[in-house]
This record gives C-alpha cells, sequence and structure tokens, in this order.
C-alpha cells in the first residue's frame, strides 16, 4: 500500500464519520491550542520584560526603600525614610558607580487650563535620565543648570503631553502642579512600559524643586549606572548602605537590609526563572490534555475497529497484509491527532492574536509573537500521540482473523 | 502444465480450549485453469471451509496445497496476501462493499494490494472491470444506492479488477431474487467462458447446474465428483476482457 493510499484512506474515513472525528479530535485541539496560545502570551510577555530590560541598560540599578521577605518576595515601601541623601552624596563617592541619580514623587494634580492629568510626577536629577537612556523628542531634558537653580521647568512624556496638549506644540507652554506653575521645556521619545507601569505617562521636574515643593528628606528611589563590574559595584553598594545604616548583615541576607537593590541582571535572573516555571508549566498542561485526548483516540479507534471488523476481513481477502492493516489504521488515528494538532493551532493563534489586541491597548510594548519551535513541537508532540495510542487498536486490527472478520455480524 | 490446484490429504481442524473438532478429514481434488467448478454440500459439511483454505484464508491443519504446482504450506502469511493480491478473488453472499463508497471505489480496492498496478491505472482497470459487467452507468453511485443484483454485479467487478487467475464465489446468488440471481450467474458464466477458472460454493442445485463439474461433500469428504450437463450457457460473442 503506497503512503499516498495511507494518507487518502485515513482522511476519508475521518471525513466520513465528520462529528465522531471532531468530539475525538477536540481533547488534541484544547491541549494543542493551550500550549500555543500560552507560548505565545509567554513569548510576549518575555519580549514586554526584556525591552525594559534593555532600555534600563545592563548595568543599571535601583534601589528602593522596604526589604526582601521571608520566602523571597520584596516589599518596597514607598514613602519610608531609608534612603537619605547623606546615602547618596556617599554612593556618588563610590569609584564603581558612574552616576547615581535620585527621585522624590511630588504630588498633583496636574492641570493646563480645564484640562488634568493623572501622570505621575516625579522630581528627577538630571542624571536620571542618562540613567534611564533617556532621550527628548522635542526641546530638552532638564539639565543641571536647571536642577542648581531650582527651575520651574517641566519635561513631559509623550501620553502626559497627549493628555494636555493633544497635538498643539507644548514647548514654552505653562502647566500648574498642585499651586505651581511650571515652564515646559521639552518632550521624552516613547519608553513604553517598566515593571508594567506607564512610563510614558509622567511628568518630570527638576529634583531641587521637588525637595523644596514637599520638604521630603529622603529618596522615593534611586537609579544609578556602574562604571564597568556590575557585582562589584553592587557588592560596593550594598556594603556602603550596611555599614552607613548600620545593618550587621554578613551572610547578605536580603532580609536584614532596609533597602532593596533591583538590577537589570536581577531581573534577567528573574525572567529566566519565570519562564522556565511557565515552560514547565506549558509542558504539564500539554501532557495531561495529550493524555485525556489520547486516551479519547484509543478509546473510538477500539470502536472504529470494531465496527469495521468486517471491512478489515474484506481487505485481508483482497490480499491486504497485517503490515497494511496496521498502518491504515495507524494512519488514521495520526490524521485525527495530526487535525486536531493543526486545528488547535490556528485557535491557539487565534487567541494569542486576540489577546495582543486587547492587550496593546494597555501595554504599548505588549506585541503578538507567535512561537514557532512550541507549535512544532506541539504538531509533533500531538503526532506522537497519534502513534502511541493509535498502535494498540491498529494492532488489534491487524491481527483480525479474516474469516471470523467476515463472519463478523 | 501442473493443475491450478492440488490438494493431498487435506484435513482441517478447529480447536477450542484444546477440544479438536475435525471439519476436513482427507481431501484429495485437483483443478485445473479455465474450470467452473461446483463445490456443493450441506450446511456445516466443510465446503466454507475448503473455500477459505483454497482461498488462502485459512491453512490446512494437516495435508499438502499446491497452487500452480508450488506447495503452499511453507508460506507465510504476507506470502499468502501476495496470492490473494494477485492470484485469487472472492464474491461473497453477503457482497461485502464499502457502504459509503462508489461502485469505482468499492471496485478499485483491492488494485490497493496489488504491487504490479501502478496507481494511475487503477481507474482504467476499474472502469473496464464495471463495463465488463453492464455496470459503466452506476459508477459514481454509492454501493448502498444498488440493488442486490447490482450489487453482486459490483463484488464480482471487484473480483475480476486484478484479473485473477481464480474467482470464488460463495454462495453469490444466496442474497439474490431469482432474477437477479440468474443475471449474476451468467455473469459468472460468461467470465469462465472468456478463461476465468471459477469456484462456485453453494448448496442451491439450480445454481450448482451453471458449473462443469459439481463436487459434493459430506461430512468433510468429497462423496461425489461428476461432470455437469450445463442448464445454459453464455453467447459466445460476449466480450469481457
Amino acid at each position: 500500500m503506497h503512503t499516498t493510499d495511507l494518507l487518502s484512506s485515513a482522511f476519508t474515513a475521518l471525513r466520513r464519520n465528520t462529528g465522531r472525528s471532531t468530539l475525538t479530535m477536540l481533547g488534541i485541539v484544547i491541549g494543542v491550542g493551550s500550549v500555543v496560545l500560552m507560548s505565545s502570551v509567554g513569548a510576549s510577555m518575555e519580549r514586554v520584560i526584556l525591552s525594559q530590560i534593555s532600555s534600563l541598560g545592563s548595568k543599571s540599578m535601583v534601589i528602593f526603600p522596604g526589604s526582601n521577605q521571608e520566602g523571597g518576595a520584596s516589599q518596597v515601601f514607598a514613602g519610608h525614610d531609608s534612603l537619605t541623601f547623606e546615602d547618596i552624596e556617599r554612593l556618588e563617592q563610590l569609584t564603581t558607580i558612574e552616576s547615581v541619580a535620585p527621585i522624590v514623587f511630588m504630588p498633583g494634580p496636574v492641570k493646563r487650563g480645564r484640562e488634568e492629568s493623572s501622570a505621575q510626577i516625579l522630581g528627577a536629577h538630571p542624571n536620571f535620565f542618562h540613567n534611564q537612556n533617556m532621550e527628548a523628542a522635542e526641546g530638552r531634558l532638564i539639565d543641571t543648570f536647571d536642577e542648581d537653580r531650582s527651575a520651574r521647568f517641566a519635561v513631559l512624556g509623550p501620553d502626559a503631553k497627549e493628555e494636555l496638549f493633544g497635538e498643539s506644540d507644548p514647548l514654552g507652554k505653562e502647566i500648574t502642579v498642585g499651586e505651581r506653575s511650571f515652564t515646559i521645556v521639552g518632550v521624552t521619545k516613547p519608553l513604553g512600559s517598566q515593571f508594567f507601569q506607564n512610563a510614558d505617562d509622567r511628568i518630570y521636574v527638576p529634583l531641587s524643586v521637588a525637595r523644596q515643593e514637599t520638604g521630603q528628606k529622603y529618596a522615593s528611589y534611586i537609579t544609578m549606572l556602574a562604571t564597568d563590574s556590575f557585582d562589584i559595584a553592587f557588592a560596593d553598594v550594598k556594603g556602603l548602605l550596611r555599614s552607613h545604616h548600620k545593618i550587621e548583615n554578613p551572610k547578605d541576607d536580603p532580609e536584614k537590609d532596609d533597602f532593596i537593590v533591583r538590577s537589570s541582571e536581577q531581573a534577567n535572573d528573574i525572567l529566566s526563572s519565570v519562564s522556565l516555571g511557565l515552560t514547565l508549566f506549558i509542558t504539564t498542561v500539554a501532557a495531561i490534555s495529550l493524555l485525556v485526548g489520547g486516551i479519547g483516540i484509543m478509546n473510538i479507534m477500539l470502536v472504529t475497529v470494531t465496527e469495521r471488523t468486517r471491512e478489515i476481513g474484506l481487505r485481508k481477502a483482497l490480499g491486504a497484509r497485517p503490515r497494511d492493516i496496521l498502518l491504515q489504521f495507524l494512519a488514521e488515528s495520526i490524521a485525527l491527532t495530526f487535525l486536531g494538532g493543526v486545528i488547535g493551532l490556528g485557535f491557539g493563534l487565534g487567541f494569542g492574536f486576540l489577546i495582543a489586541i486587547i492587550v496593546e491597548r494597555f501595554l504599548s510594548t505588549y506585541e503578538f509573537v507567535v512561537s514557532m519551535p512550541s507549535m512544532i513541537a506541539s504538531l509533533i508532540m500531538a503526532c506522537l500521540t497519534g502513534v502511541i495510542f493509535g498502535i494498540s487498536p491498529a494492532r488489534k486490527a491487524s491481527l483480525l482473523d479474516p474469516v471470523e472478520s467476515l463472519r463478523y455480524e | 502444465m501442473p493443475p491450478l490446484i492440488s490438494l493431498t490429504g487435506l484435513h482441517k481442524s478447529y480447536f477450542n480450549e484444546e477440544v479438536e473438532t475435525p471439519v476436513l478429514h482427507g481431501i484429495d481434488l485437483k483443478i485445473d485453469s479455465g474450470e467452473f467448478i461446483a463445490i456443493m454440500g450441506p450446511s456445516g459439511s466443510g465446503k466454507s471451509t475448503l473455500m477459505h483454505i483454497l482461498g488462502f484464508l485459512d491453512r490446512p491443519t494437516k495435508g499438502t496445497y499446491a497452487f500452480l504446482g508450488e506447495d503452499t504450506s511453507e508460506k507465510n502469511d504476507d506470502a499468502l496476501a501476495l496470492i490473494r493480491a494477485t492470484k485469487v478473488s472472492f464474491v461473497f453472499q453477503a457482497f461485502h462493499l464499502l457502504p459509503r463508497a462508489t461502485v469505482l471505489e468499492n471496485v478499485m480496492l483491492p488494485l490497493l494490494y496489488h504491487p504490479g498496478i501502478a496507481p494511475s491505472d487503477r481507474e482504467a482497470y476499474a472502469r473496464k472491470a464495471i463495463a465488463s459487467v453492464g455496470l459503466s452507468d452506476r459508477e459514481s453511485f454509492l454501493s448502498s444506492q444498488l440493488s442486490g443484483g447490482q450489487k453482486q454485479r459490483t463484488a464480482i467487478a471487484r473480483a475480476l479488477v486484478t484479473e485473477p487467475a481464480l474467482i470464488f464465489a460463495d454462495e453469490p446468488t444466496g442474497n439474490l431474487d431469482s432474477a437477479s440471481g440468474l443475471q449474476v450467474m451468467e455473469v459468472l458464466e460468461k467470465l469462465n467462458a472468456a478463461g476465468h477458472t471459477i469456484i462456485l460454493v453453494t448448496h442451491e442445485r439450480s445454481t450448482a447446474e451453471f458449473a462443469d463439474r459439481i463436487v459434493h461433500i459430506k461430512d468433510g469428504l468429497i462423496e461425489s465428483d461428476t461432470r455437469s450437463h450445463k442448464r445454459r450457457r453464455a453467447s459466445a460473442d460476449v466480450k469481457l476482457k
């Protein structure tokens, strides 16, 4: 029997039992569909996170006030007073640190005439823009001169600009933050989201102004760039802060610290462990779905063999070898799982695309990603399920006695 | 030239949990190419078992079966399947057509297993066989849409399509009315006239009378082997191939 005959016979058999074939395939459709969907969403999220990490640069780190909790979870205490400006002066003296930029949050609201914005207001040191790889799309960023003379200038993120000014030119125009007026000197290029927060819906004012307005004696958080070796800088920063905060922590236990140092390197590590977790999760879902789907296929193939006993007898009488019968039923079972796999692939990609359309509205850097390896792996797994669960019914068919089969009622 | 079939001391027993049920008790039989032979006998006489052995669907327990001069007892399942695919074919009482396949698809079915006929030639072979049983106008009909007589003629076309040396007909008129049965027997008679060897298994004397030779079996032994006076003969001008 030729391969083309096997394929044609398998697909003809499926077509003649469309309803049953569809129901039988459902397990495989769900299994492959969910794997493809999760892989696509996982890959999209990984890309979002990676783009956020790479936008920070490999030598970037951020210090938050707060502490790491038992079990590895970290708790950032907004408004906590552990990061003082004395810490910042000391950090600036470290030779392993290239630049330090503290941030102080300022309360709103932000208004322009009757337009109001929900943008976050950051009192940022000029180094902040360097540390974050930020550039101006229009006008300029806040510089040391603005900082030193506490100029009431503001730089808008692209979303904040859109909210307050729409299509009109914001440069030289005024906004009010609280009771104070600020002149717009620039608009930043889009950053997208950082750690799932929209980094474009921000307004930056000089750090000195924010400190004066809020009277705050501590930084909301600090961004830094290492000069060369990131690991040494990382250790230096922790050592310095522990010594200044009088924290005995020889075993480097993050639970004892009153600060949390986050780096793009750590984010990469977290991403790797999340990716591994996601992969394990997807594999488990796939294995369970394919197992359930495979049992369904085995069951239906056994019923099919029983129903078609006389046909098997006839085929043997017409010259089919046991191997021909085995391959015919195996081909049917593989055709079922392959077709289920292809339909599942379509559903998975379709839903992944729909999710991307929805999520893109909230997370501008999210984009639909097709995970080719997982698609190929899913299809191969589906076909293997057909082989594993189809072999026993196919073997049973191939061993049937032709005379008995022809007499079967 | 050796006989087409030569049986010597053929025995067949069935075993059920070590209980032996003998069916054939030592059959000696020779059949030459081109013969139209009827095997007759009452129910349980062993005629169907003999046909299954002759058609390589079953194996004898003892004795030798030489086909075209070659002993078949040492042949494995694949070799017997190859003989079934190329040298012998069957027409069954219950037709055994695939109900959701067309006449053409049913007739093409044996060609799937015939190693000597290329896939591209299958349709031509099948159409020729269908034409020879007068069903060309029903080619695209599903077998479930055919009358009993048409179904059996489709089964005969299926048996013919591989151009076998030997055709077995197992009670071919058993499920047909007398008019359709007559038509089917006439087709078999024409096939024999065209050179096909036909072994007919029946318990009806009127059907057996179409054969040249009638072998009676009783209790697993040949009771008689006689030349028959043919009731009718197909017209010589019918072209089958």
